[in-house]
């Protein structure tokens, strides 16, 4: 990395204007609901109305000319009814079972939509209804029976590191023990859940609103004993997605290739919001303990952290969820000695899945207030015990791997508390004043755990130069508006010094591009943009020279990362995103509703590859993490989600929070793109903890679970302590 | 098939209202979410309806000479927030009804004669003791919007009637000090949780002249209690501190108790207390806030 | 039930035969394939389906097709046509407004919308402009600066 790389690592970060912006803002930019094929027929989906129990008869109504009712029984013979996303336990259609609220039953299908309106509305059927099991407690309790093991736990994971933590705790002096509790939150991409399948060729085509087409054909192909080669998946541009359309495609999918094989007709399935509200897949409730030995000094010698997440009735990738939520317990700190476990519960609620964050939210905001309710426990200011435990460069992580990187983190802090005049105003508002400042700090690992990239993605990338000079770049990930399509034709056309009008990336079709793995994790800058670089450096040598050809480049593993995934011992994550956060509130104290007076962010993505889209992305995730704290209610009762609409579920307008001021620091990644690591997910991270900090110091009350609506706020005054 | 009609005038709605009890589709705002189908899917109601909003005659907005205003039930929202001659409270409410888009749609008949709890409009409306003007073919009614809505969802209009008219009588004497809040579920575009409109008259010397208070969203519909206003009403401004408790524990009552019925309570005891203690400093401006 | 309705869309007289109470965003996506007009609820509280009605900015998803005789309607399509809506255009994409676009062309109407009624907004203005319209991906902030951006050059459009 000489001065002429340096000079492009400045350039790259100069915005550009996004490829796809004009297409968006003039209304042309297609949408799955804007696809049409000749003959193409709708599908409207039957669910299950109760929370558990089985299902005793279906009564369809006599269906016209050209409808059809498809369930399991559709399923041809040498077919499996599986949805094979981590496990193969979620079902296409249930058969006999059911085990949530919105489970699919069957897909009505014909060509009329207010005619499947009306047949919907005519199905009946009857159920044998059993008790069900909805909360974290009443799954561990097993409520109304196991269905899942003979415990209802999907998974339990340990992880330790330092001294054992039963030595370290019989020799505190005192222990510090607290319960932190996050709820549900629907993801509300704009754009509702949609997919539709046709026949081309003779092969199955799917379209569909999705981050990960691989995973979709994979996924869906048992059904009718395919190879997941034998079916192509397209995706569509995509209305946002936030993890929401991660795993949870195959849902519609898997139905849509049963019905579309049955009938030999094109099919679509577009959800409405309402279906999208209550029948989707949420982020997952967590009920989080931790307890911390401390000497007489005060000193932490060590943390025994309990993780609970709500997984619903299926496993969905709640298992990497979880695991990530244990990687994230300990969130910025160095801690001596660990014993981190988790476990998913089952219930009988609709699965939850991935959601920007995918399960490192839930135990750092948990870490948060933990840190700051032991520093009031310890006479301390929350900051101060903060700054004392950071990790740092070359400490050891929960799970015995090392931070590789510089922590940037005492700069952010610094930013950040300088801006905002922390440190004068966290000693002028006095607690219970009505006025609040609070400061948080959080990370993200980037990409797949451990070796995840090498042994189960495996990406590959590959371009294609054209002998009209253009350079295609052929990848399986997906744009969802995080801009990644403009971010990899400005990487590939900074390093071929072409313009990046002569680059080609459309949405991934799987029969002509490469699987680079799924549109997750955080992953997309830092392992697939990488991969695009180096296949851009290989191409410029024979740019000139040579007038069609390909270059194709594969995910190697850095050396010296060790990773066990039996024992989870080594480096979990190569490399981190980190971030700090204060949030300034004032509570009326009539209606007891807060006031954001300020928001400001830093955040450590290794290098921006455009500064625009990286404050875009910042202002959108943070703007969703004080969502999560502050508003985003949603309550499961009976199976069925309260907040089923959006005049219900309230997300933040432009109204509710004032401009947020952001900073970025400088830390190249030597394996990213110019130096970037991931920030989908980072920017997540943090907001929360830092808002209910304020609201915490602002009325003088412990607060230790999220949403704080204006209802529990005056809850908090009126009765906490 | 249930049919739709689309009347050009008054008279004709009114008949055909009178022929086959057709509902009255003005904006839409209540009706279209009621019954939403889907995607490409039209809404399908159990009885015929009537589209109404093109109804000119049931626009406008206009003083009498006797001071009242008169708000055409086909007025939106939009245009009732911005217009001078309308009551400040009325236009506090209507300037917060949903969102921009939702206010140029909704109108102020509409909104009566929905009759939701967490409607808007009723409790300004109430507060002012507003009356509704009810018209059925060769027959005309008025009847306080107090009287007209029974409860949640529940009004006395007939099968073939129609609101035509609201009308706002002018307060014997302007207010002294006015107070309006709607507590949402978010800052923009919310659905109202509680809201409280209050205003009072004093005389010179801190008679209290008249005293009003009603709260939306606070049971099956707007509460307003004359028994519990009568508490200060007559009473010195300069006593209130001595008033409150009792005033503020009658005013309890009024709140139902179902639905969140701590968190309403206490809003409203700590908004009225706050707007009348605010009130004893007799400041310049007419808006407490 | 059919009834005949005539109404102008994006400048041009048009009709069409229909259950009055279709609702106007199917008719314009089904009848007249103008699908820039989104669908993200169905129940007037995104914003995603706005068109200009009549001079007002108005959720098409809750507007039956019945009440749109002898109506002026514009949709994102009209308006990217107009100078108006290619300075909103060029603002919202220079000035990093549009991620996943969803609700831009709603944006974009709630934007003209105000800029016809306010040419100078201030930043609060904007944000009460935009109230109606739910963003999941940007926070708003940069869909605030693209609108004061597009008000700066568009002197003399609103």
């Amino acid at each position: 990395m000489g001065g002429q790389t340096g000079m492009k690592e400045k350039e790259i970060a100069n915005p550009i204007r996004r490829v796809d912006a004009i297409a968006k803002c003039t209304g042309k930019q297609k949408y799955l609901a804007d696809y049409h094929f000749p003959g193409m027929i709708y599908a409207r989906m039957v669910r299950s109305t109760i929370a558990r129990g089985k299902i005793i008869d279906i009564h369809v109504p006599s269906l016209p000319d050209g409808y059809y009712f498809i369930s399991y029984k559709d399923i041809p013979p040498e077919g499996k009814n599986e949805l094979w996303m981590i496990q193969k336990d979620w079902k296409a259609f249930a058969e006999h079972e059911v085990r949530y609220v919105g489970e699919t039953i069957g897909l009505l299908c014909g060509p009329d939509r207010n005619m499947l309106a009306a047949l919907r509305e005519k199905v009946v059927i009857d159920y044998q209804e059993t008790e069900a099991a909805i909360s974290i407690e009443e799954g561990l309790a097993c409520k109304g029976g196991a269905f899942v093991g003979e415990n209802n736990i999907f998974c339990d994971m340990t992880t330790n590191s330092g001294e054992d933590v039963t030595k370290v705790f019989a020799r505190a002096d005192r222990v510090f023990e607290e319960t932190y509790r996050t709820g549900f939150q629907e993801h509300v991409h704009l754009e509702p859940n949609g997919a539709a399948v046709i026949k081309e060729n003779g092969r199955f085509v799917v379209y569909a609103s999705a981050q990960c087409p691989f995973y979709i054909r994979k996924s869906i192909c048992g059904l009718l004993a395919l190879k997941p080669e034998d079916i192509i998946v397209r995706q569509t541009s995509t209305g946002g997605a936030f993890g929401g359309k991660e795993h949870f495609p195959d849902v519609l999918c898997g139905p849509l290739l049963v019905a579309c094989n049955k009938i030999g007709k094109p099919i679509q399935l577009a959800f409405d919001r309402s279906e999208d509200m209550a029948f989707s897949v949420k982020r997952h409730p967590s009920k989080t303990t931790i307890r911390t030995a401390l000497d007489k000094q005060g000193n932490i010698m060590g943390m025994d952290i309990d993780i609970l997440y709500n997984v619903g009735g299926y496993l969905s990738c709640s298992f990497v969820v979880l695991q990530r939520g244990v990687f994230h317990a300990t969130g910025c700190y160095a801690i001596p000695s660990t014993r981190i476990r988790g476990r998913g519960v089952a219930t009988n609620t609709f699965p939850s899945d991935a959601f920007r964050g995918f399960g490192a939210p839930q135990t750092l905001f948990a870490i948060e207030r933990h840190m700051c309710h032991l520093a009031t426990f310890l006479n301390m200011e929350p900051l101060e015990l903060k700054k004392k435990y950071l990790i740092k460069q070359g400490d050891r992580t929960n799970t015995n791997g090392k931070i590789f990187e510089e922590v940037k983190l005492p700069e952010m802090i610094r930013q950040i508390t300088d801006a905002s005049d922390y440190y004068r105003k966290v000693k002028e508002y006095k607690p219970g004043c009505l006025k609040g400042i609070g400061l948080s700090v959080y990370n993200h690992g980037g990409a797949f755990t451990g070796n995840g990239e090498q042994v189960l993605i495996k990406a590959h990338v590959k371009l294609h130069k054209y002998s009209d000079g253009t350079v295609e770049i052929l990848i399986g990930s997906t744009e969802m508006g995080q801009g990644f399509q403009s971010a990899c034709r400005k990487i590939v056309s900074q390093i071929l010094d072409i313009s990046i009008d002569k680059t080609i990336y459309e949405n991934p079709d799987t029969s002509r591009v490469c699987d680079s793995g799924p549109t997750a994790a955080s992953r997309s800058t830092m392992i697939v943009g990488k991969l695009v670089q180096d296949a851009a450096e290989q191409m410029r040598d024979r740019y000139a020279q040579e007038d069609d050809f390909e270059v194709e480049t594969v995910y190697k593993h850095p050396e010296g990362f060790p990773w066990d995934q039996e024992k989870f011992q080594g480096d979990a994550y190569i490399a981190y995103g980190w971030g700090a956060a204060v949030v300034e509130v004032e509570v009326d104290p009539l209606t007891f509703e807060v006031d954001t007076k300020g928001i400001w962010v830093s955040h450590d993505v290794g290098h921006p590859l455009d500064e625009l889209v990286i404050h875009g992305q910042v202002n959108g995730g943070v703007m969703q993490s004080l969502g999560y704290a502050s508003m985003e209610l949603l309550e499961n009762k009976k199976g069925y989600f309260k907040q089923d609409s959006l005049s219900d579920y309230v997300i933040p307008t432009s109204m509710d929070f004032p401009p947020m001021e952001s900073f970025l620091v400088d830390n190249p990644y030597p394996f990213g793109p110019f130096g970037a690591k991931g920030m989908g997910e980072l920017v997540f991270n943090g907001a929360d903890s830092a808002y209910v900090e304020a609201v915490s110091k602002a009325i003088n009350r412990k607060i230790c679970e999220i949403p704080i609506p204006p209802e529990t706020i005056m809850e908090l005054m009126e009765h906490g302590n | 098939m249930v049919s739709t009609f689309i009347p050009r005038t008054l008279q004709e709605a009114l008949a055909i209202r009178r022929e086959t009890e057709a509902h009255p589709f003005a904006g839409g705002t209540d009706l279209m979410v009621a019954y939403y189908r889907g995607v490409g899917v039209t809404p399908v109601f159990p009885w015929p309806v009537m589209l109404i909003s093109g109804l000119e005659e049931l626009k406008g907005i206009q003083k009498d000479t006797q001071g009242n205003v008169i708000i055409g039930a086909l007025e939106i929202s939009a245009h009732i927030a911005e217009n001078p001659l309308v009551p400040w409270h009325v236009r506090q409410a209507a300037g917060r009804m949903g969102a921009i888009s939702l206010r140029n749609q909704a109108t102020i008949g509409g909104n009566i004669g929905n009759a939701s709890p967490k409607g808007d409009l009723p409790a300004t409306l109430i507060l002012l003791d507003a009356m509704v003007e009810l018209q059925r073919v060769g027959a005309k009614r008025l009847m306080k919007v107090d009287d007209f809505i029974l409860a949640a969802k529940k009004t006395q209009l007939a099968p073939d009637e129609l609101i035509t008219k609201v009308i706002i009588p002018e307060p014997q004497k302007e207010f002294t000090y006015v107070w309006y809040r709607k507590i949402g579920t978010r800052r923009a575009n919310a659905i109202s949780k509680l809201s409280l409109s209050a205003a009072i008259t004093l005389s010179e010397e801190g008679l209290i002249e008249d005293f009003r208070a009603s709260s939306g969203a606070a049971g099956p519909k707007v509460e307003r209690s004359r028994e519990v206003e009568k508490l200060l009403i007559g009473r010195d401004i300069h006593d209130i501190e001595k008033l409150l408790p009792s005033f503020l524990d009658a005013y309890d009552t009024v709140i139902c108790p179902h639905a969140m019925p701590e968190f309403r309570r206490l809003s409203t005891r700590k908004m009225l207390q706050y707007f009348l203690l605010q009130c004893v400093k007799r400041p310049q401006s007419q808006i407490i806030i | 039930m059919e009834t005949k309705i005539d109404f102008t869309l994006n400048g041009k007289k048009v009709s069409v035969t229909s259950d009055p109470m279709r609702r106007l965003v199917d008719v314009l996506r089904d009848d007249f394939s103008l699908e820039g007009t989104k669908e993200g609820c169905g129940e007037g509280e995104c914003g995603a389906c706005s068109v200009i009605k009549d001079g007002l900015l108005v959720t098409s998803c809750l507007v039956p097709i019945g009440a749109v005789q002898d109506s002026e309607v514009l949709t994102i399509e009209g308006l990217s046509e107009t100078e108006r809506g290619k300075c909103l255009s060029e603002a919202f994409a220079d000035g990093g407004a549009v991620q996943c676009g969803f609700c831009i062309p709603g944006m974009m109407m709630a934007a003209d919308y105000l800029l016809m009624g306010n040419p100078h907004p201030s930043e609060t203005d904007i944000r009460l402009g935009i109230s109606g319209n739910l963003c999941r991906c940007t926070g708003y902030d940069l869909i605030v600066e693209s609108i004061k951006l597009a008000s700066e050059r568009g002197q003399g459009l609103w």
